[in-house]
Order: C-alpha cells, then structure tokens, then sequence
C-alpha cells in the first residue's frame, strides 16, 4: 500500500515554505544557510516522489546529486560566513551592504 | 613637342624657389630673393619657348591638352586630375605673369632688401608660391585643378597683404581680402561642384588622341545640349527640371561669383582698396598685374560655356560697365596714390569684364595684356615714389619729384597716357576697342542684349573721362608743382633695381598695344591685328579644331548663332570704328585737360570741396564698406545667434532632455538596490509569486 504522490508534495512544499519563511525573516548568516538547505531538501522530496510515482531512478539519481551538491554549498557557505565574520565581526546579512551602489 | 614636355616645370620652378625660400632663405644672400629672380627667369624663357611653338616655329604641333598627374583617382566618379592645357590664350597669359613675376623680383630687390626690411625668406617664399600657383591656375586644363589654384592664389595674397602683421592695418586687411573672395568663391565652388554634377567633367577643351575625341569637354558639351538638343548622359537636366540653356546660365553665374570676387567687381571690390596695405610689388604683381586677372582670365578660358547664354553674358557685360564707372568715380577723390591705382584696377577690369559679356573675347584679352603691363608699370612706379617719399602715400605731401626722380616720372607717364587711353599709348588701342565691342554689338543685338549692352557702353564711355582725369590728376600732383613737403624737396635715390624693371615696362606700356592696332589695319588694309589672328588661329584645322577653343567657334558660331549678339555699324564699318575711337580719345583728353587745368598750377589745390555731398558719398566710397559691415553685423550676425539658438535650445534640449529623463529614473531606481540579501530574497519570491499568479490566471488554474 503505498502512500499517494500528493501527501509527499505536500511535505515537500511544507518544508521549503519553512525553508523560504527562514530565509526572508532571519537575519544570522548560518540559520540564512539552514534554510536553504532545506529548500533544497524539499527539491529533492520531489525528485524520489516523483520517481516512485513513475517507476524510473533517474530521480533518486538526482536526489544523491543534489544532495552532494548541498554539501559543497555548505563548505562554500561556511567559507563566505567565516570571511563574512571577519570583516564585520558579526554574521547579520543585513550588515554587510558595502557592496551596494 | 619637345616645349611641351618641359611645360610643367614653368609651374614648379617658382614652387621649388618657395621652398627654398622658405627653408634655406635665412642662409642665401638677399633672403631667397636671387632663387626666385632665377626660378622667374626661368619660368619667363621656357614661356617663350611655349608661346613660340604654340605658334609654330619650332614645328607643327601647336597646341597641348594632357592629363600630366592624378592627384586623386576616383572610383566610378570624377577624379581630381592636373593637366596642361596650352593654347594661344594660356601660353600668352604664361608670358605675361612670368614677365611681371621676374620683374617684380627685381623691384623687390629695391624695395624690399635695399629697405632693411626683416622676413624677407617669409615675403619671397609667398612670391613664390604665388607665382607657382598662378602659373598652375593658367595652364589648368580642368575646373576642379583650376579652383584649386584659385583658392592657392587668394591664400598667397592673403599672406602677402598680411606681411607686416606687426602693424594694424595689413592683418585687418589681409582678412577682409581673404574673407570677401571667400565669399565669391563659396559660389564659385557651389558652380564647380554643379558643372562636374551636370557633365561629369570639368574639362576646358576636348582631349584628342590620333584625331578622335577621348574625353569630351564640358563647353563642347553644353553646346551639343543646347545647339542640337542632345542631352542624353547629362542626367542632371532631368532632375532639376530646367531647360538645358537656363540651368547651364545658372551654374555659369554661379562661377561668375568667383569672378567677380576675385576681379573685384562690383558688389565684392571692398577688398581690393584695402589690400594696398601690402608691400607695393605685392600690389604690382598680385593686385594688379596678374591675380586679380584670375578672375577675367576664367571667364575667358570657359568662354565657350558662357557664350551660349546671353543672359550671363548681360550679367558679366553690365557688371563689368557699372563697376569701370563706380570705381572710377571714387578714384577721383583719393588723396594716397595707391588707394588711386586701386580703383584704377577695379575701373580696368570693369572694361575686361563689360569686353567678355559684350562680345568681344579679343578686346577683353587685349586690354588684359596692355592693363598687365602698364598697371604693373604704375604700380612699381608709385612704389619707387614710395621709397624716395619714406613711405608717405599722401600725394598732397608730393609735389615736384619729375626732376628730382626724372626716371620714374617718364615711366610713370608712359603708363599713366596708357592707363588715361591717349593714343599711341598701349591702353588707348585696347580700350577703344573694348568700347567698340561693346556699341556695335549694342547697336546689333537683337531682344533686351542690345539695350543692356548699350547701357553698359555708355557707363564705360563715362569712365573713359574719369579715367583721364584721377591719372592725370595723380601725375600733377606727384610730379609737377612745386613740392609741398621736405621730404618732397630732397628724395631718396632710388637704385638700378628699382629703375630697370620701370623702363622695361616704361617702354612695353608705350609699344605693346602695337600687338592689335585694330583701327589702323581696318583703315589700311594691313594684317596688323597680331592678337587677332594670335586667338583666330588658322581657319582650318590646327589647334582651334582641336580644342574647339578658337575664334571662329567663339564669335561666328556661339555668340552669333546661339546667344545673338551680332554687330550693326550705322557709320558703316570703318566709320564706326573711327568715331567709337575719336569719342572715347576726345573724352579721355578732356580728362586730361581738366585734371591740367585744376591741378596742373604750381601750388594746386584741393578741389574736392566744390562736389558738395558727392564728396562725402565719394570719400566713403558709397558706404560700400558700411553697408557690407552691417550686412554681417546688422543681418547674418542675429539669424545665426537665432539658429545657435535654435540649435542649443530645441536640437540639443531634445538630447539633453532624453538623457537627464533617463539620469532622474536611474538615480530613482537604484534606490532598489539596497545591498541587503534578505531584500533580494523578497523581490525574487515576490516575483515568482507574481510569475505564478500571471500563468495561474492566463492558463485558468482559477
């Protein structure tokens, strides 16, 4: 008895509105980066639904990428909060706008 | 042939004594003057040597019309090319600039080095290249080369006029020159550009090659379109919408502007007064002798085009006789004796011009010559009575110098009896004929062409007195009396420099008109007419068939068949001839006479009050200078602030306006730009919102 493709899409887009509600209220660097995560995460509930539903692995395939991917992004997140840490002593985002016009 | 080949170096030997002039002048002896008296020289000789196989002495080829240097080679248009053409005209107008050219070297020589002048490299390096280039305007065998030159010969007196900038007067004038012939020449080049247009050439005479014609001529052209109507490949008359002869009358008077601009004919002779500012053999060569002739030598040369128009040939005509007559008056009241020499020149081409609009090529050629030669005469002269007054020019401060400088005084006779028309001097036989032109073709031409040049006769006629009486007026009072300063009283010596080229001219202003004693060989039968026959050429074949620029085509065909000037001789021929001779002589006597009886006492005095407000008008000279002055001022001067206004306000504030729109909007919204990420963030999921509820609305998902 397998579980209807809606239930899962509607996990999926549950944890990438979290995901996005995340990312335009807070203001820490390192909870910004949680968030995307977990938007990205929500991307790849879809693909394995999706692939179940159709009964092709080219999805899950997907899924193991994105979630390599979602561990390079971290490194790099890191890197960008820690230069981002010493140059303003703080990880707030809306701090660091020398870059602005 | 073999004079031929060496042609082109009449033109470069005075071009590469500029240059040494100009760059090794402060190292030679007399400041380049010997390299110029050697390049004119030179110029002068391999002259002769043209003019004596133009002639035909030196063989049977007789005339020369080749492309020599393409200086720009067009693709599928016209191309500026430098070509000789060498006629009986052009090589007798080679003899005289070289002759006046080497003379006025050698006076330069007194007048300028024997002077202490400084800048002498600078004053000879213009010479120079003002020879070159007047040589290279004469032999020119197309329009565009002819310009070309044209413009060269105005920038040349444009520095010459200017030599002593130092000083106040010669730059002012030096501008003014260049700008009022600028003005004429703007027409000129409007002409140029037109005649290239209409024909696509600016050939002056076909180019032969074993008999056939391989480029044709733009005069031989207009007359095939307006003679036999055959106007196939002169696509331009279609465009314009004007008959061939009308349209051809216009691009003839638009050349005319040039003319008049540097002839100095009325209404642009403004310049030619105030370019005495320059040394005087500047004045001799250039504003006298030969550039101002430029102008009627142009004429002559396209006399092909402008004969089949009559109504350009009135224009040039009645011009030509209102300027002799205008000039001549305001000559009679001048006090510096060249201001008197300066519109002497401008009476004298009146005459050549009112010659060439009434007919006469030959007498507009003759008086070209006799006026080359006798006002280069008085010129120099007046320049020797100069130099022994320290340059005073205020004839009232003369006075007395016939014994104390007895060389320049006969010389100076000799031309001023030329210039007044007293028989046998050279100007009486030219000038008698330029006025017989003008009244029989009055007399003949049918339609408003005789009255016009009747009109134009008469204010020659009139001239003819006024000329007798400012020359004589002028001799008076430079040399006779008793001197009415002390300067006056003990004159500088003037030097062999000085002397040798006033009696080479001396001699030449009392004998050259001998070249066309028209009025003796009608009454005696004799072939004496040299100059006649010299332009006639021979009646078959020879170089008049070659390059259709002979006599017979001019006066027997054109100007006979198409325009309609004919000749009528209510006297009968001889008698005509006679009385247009003994009226004009009588009238310049009488001249002569008043001028003796009012200035000719001892102790003359000023006359010039008895005119009344005709003075004040005449020492104005007819506020032609005010009026010009307020043209520019009073008129060109507040429509182009308008137009600058225009320009500033409406083109460039559609511009301006566009781009500060632009400026505000971006400083606006930029604002967006925040550099806050979280910012960022909305706008992208406000947007994809946006994206979705559009597609969700547009695909029906609702």
């Amino acid at each position: 008895m397998a579980i209807p493709a809606e239930y899962y899409l509607l996990l999926s887009a549950a944890v990438f509105c979290i995901g996005l509600f995340g990312v335009l209220t807070r203001r820490n660097a390192l909870i910004f980066l949680m968030s995307v995560e977990l938007m990205l995460n929500a991307a790849n509930i879809n693909f394995v639904a999706f692939s179940l539903q159709h009964g092709n692995l080219t999805g899950q395939v997907f899924a193991l990428f994105g979630m390599a991917i979602a561990a390079a992004e971290v490194a790099v997140g890191i890197g960008i909060i820690l230069v981002l840490y010493r140059n303003f002593t703080d990880v707030d985002v809306t701090k660091a706008t020398t870059m602005r016009w | 042939m073999a004079a031929f080949t060496y042609a082109p170096a009449i033109v470069l030997l005075p071009f590469v004594s500029f240059l040494v002039a100009l760059f090794a002048g402060d190292r030679m002896p007399k400041g380049g003057a010997l390299a110029g008296i050697a390049a004119t020289g030179g110029s002068l000789l391999l002259s002769i040597w043209v003019t004596l196989t133009v002639a035909g002495f030196t063989g049977s080829s007789t005339s020369y019309n080749e492309f020599v240097y393409t200086w720009v080679a067009g693709v599928d248009s016209i191309a500026l090319r430098f070509g000789l053409l060498l006629d009986p005209l052009s090589a007798l107008m080679l003899l005289i600039v070289t002759l006046i050219s080497f003379l006025v070297h050698i006076f330069s020589l007194g007048y300028m080095n024997d002077e202490g002048e400084t800048g002498l490299p600078r004053y000879y390096a213009g010479l120079g290249l003002f020879t070159a280039s007047m040589l290279g305007f004469v032999v020119a065998n197309n329009l565009l080369m002819a310009f070309t030159f044209f413009e060269l010969v105005g920038l040349c007196s444009y520095l010459l006029i200017g030599f002593w900038f130092r000083e106040d007067g010669p730059p002012s004038a030096a501008k003014k020159a260049f700008l009022v012939t600028r003005f004429g020449d703007y027409f000129f080049l409007i002409g140029v550009v037109g005649i290239l247009a209409t024909f696509g050439t600016g050939l002056f005479a076909p180019i032969r090659e074993g008999g056939d014609v391989v480029a044709q001529s733009f005069p031989a052209l207009a007359e095939q379109a307006v003679v036999n109507g055959a106007t196939e490949g002169i696509a331009m008359l279609d465009t314009i919408g004007m008959g061939a002869q009308a349209w051809f009358t216009v691009l003839g008077v638009l050349v005319l502007g040039g003319v008049i601009g540097k002839s100095a004919q009325f209404p642009l002779h403004t310049w030619l007064p105030d370019a005495m500012e320059g040394p005087t053999p500047v004045s001799a060569l250039i504003h006298a002798a030969t550039m101002v002739a430029a102008g009627v030598y142009l004429v002559a040369r396209m006399y092909g085009f402008y004969a089949i128009s009559p109504t350009a040939l009135a224009i040039i005509a009645l011009v030509g006789g209102f300027t002799a007559l205008f000039a001549a008056t305001m000559g009679v009241v001048k006090q510096e004796i060249k201001q008197v020499l300066a519109y002497s020149t401008i009476s004298q081409y009146g005459y050549m011009m009112l010659a060439l609009g009434s007919g006469g090529y030959v007498a507009a050629v003759f008086h070209l010559t006799t006026h080359a030669v006798f006002k280069a005469l008085l010129f120099l002269g007046a320049g020797s009575v100069i130099i022994a007054m320290h340059h005073n020019e205020n004839m009232w401060d003369m006075g007395g110098l016939k014994e104390r400088m007895p060389v320049t005084y006969w010389t100076f006779l000799s031309g001023s009896l030329a210039l007044a028309g007293i028989v046998p001097f050279a100007g009486f036989w030219s000038k008698d004929e330029v006025l017989y032109e003008a009244l029989i073709h009055g007399l003949g031409s049918s339609g408003g062409l005789g009255p016009a040049y009747l009109v134009a006769y008469a204010m020659g006629l009139l001239a003819v007195f006024m000329t007798g009486f400012y020359t004589f007026r002028m001799v008076y009072l430079t040399f006779h009396g008793e001197p009415r300063s002390d300067i006056a009283r003990d004159p500088v010596e003037v030097g062999w420099n000085v002397k040798g080229p006033l009696s080479v001219l001396g001699v030449l202003a009392a004998t050259v008109g001998l070249i066309n004693m028209k009025p003796v060989a009608e009454l005696t039968g004799a072939h004496i007419d040299f100059l006649h026959a010299w332009l006639h050429g021979p009646d078959e074949g020879g170089w008049p068939a070659q390059l259709g620029t002979g006599l017979v085509r001019y006066e027997e065909t054109l100007l006979h068949d198409v325009a309609g000037v004919s000749a009528g001789y209510p006297l009968g021929e001889i008698g005509t001839l006679l009385a247009s001779a003994l009226l004009s002589l009588a009238l310049a006597v009488a001249g002569v006479l008043v001028a003796r009886s009012l200035y000719g006492g001892a102790e003359p005095v000023e006359h010039t009050d008895k005119l009344g407000n005709a003075k004040t008008l005449l020492m104005h000279n007819y506020y032609q200078d005010e009026y010009q002055v307020w043209l520019a001022t009073g008129f060109t001067y507040p429509v182009a602030r308008a137009m600058d206004k225009f320009d500033q306000g409406v083109v460039d504030g559609v511009v301006n306006g566009v781009s500060s729109v632009s400026l505000f909007g971006s400083s606006r919204i930029r604002k967006i730009q925040s550099g806050v990420v979280s910012n960022y963030a909305t706008l992208l999921t406000l947007g994809l919102v946006l994206l979705l509820v559009v597609f969700g609305i547009s695909g029906g998902w609702f």
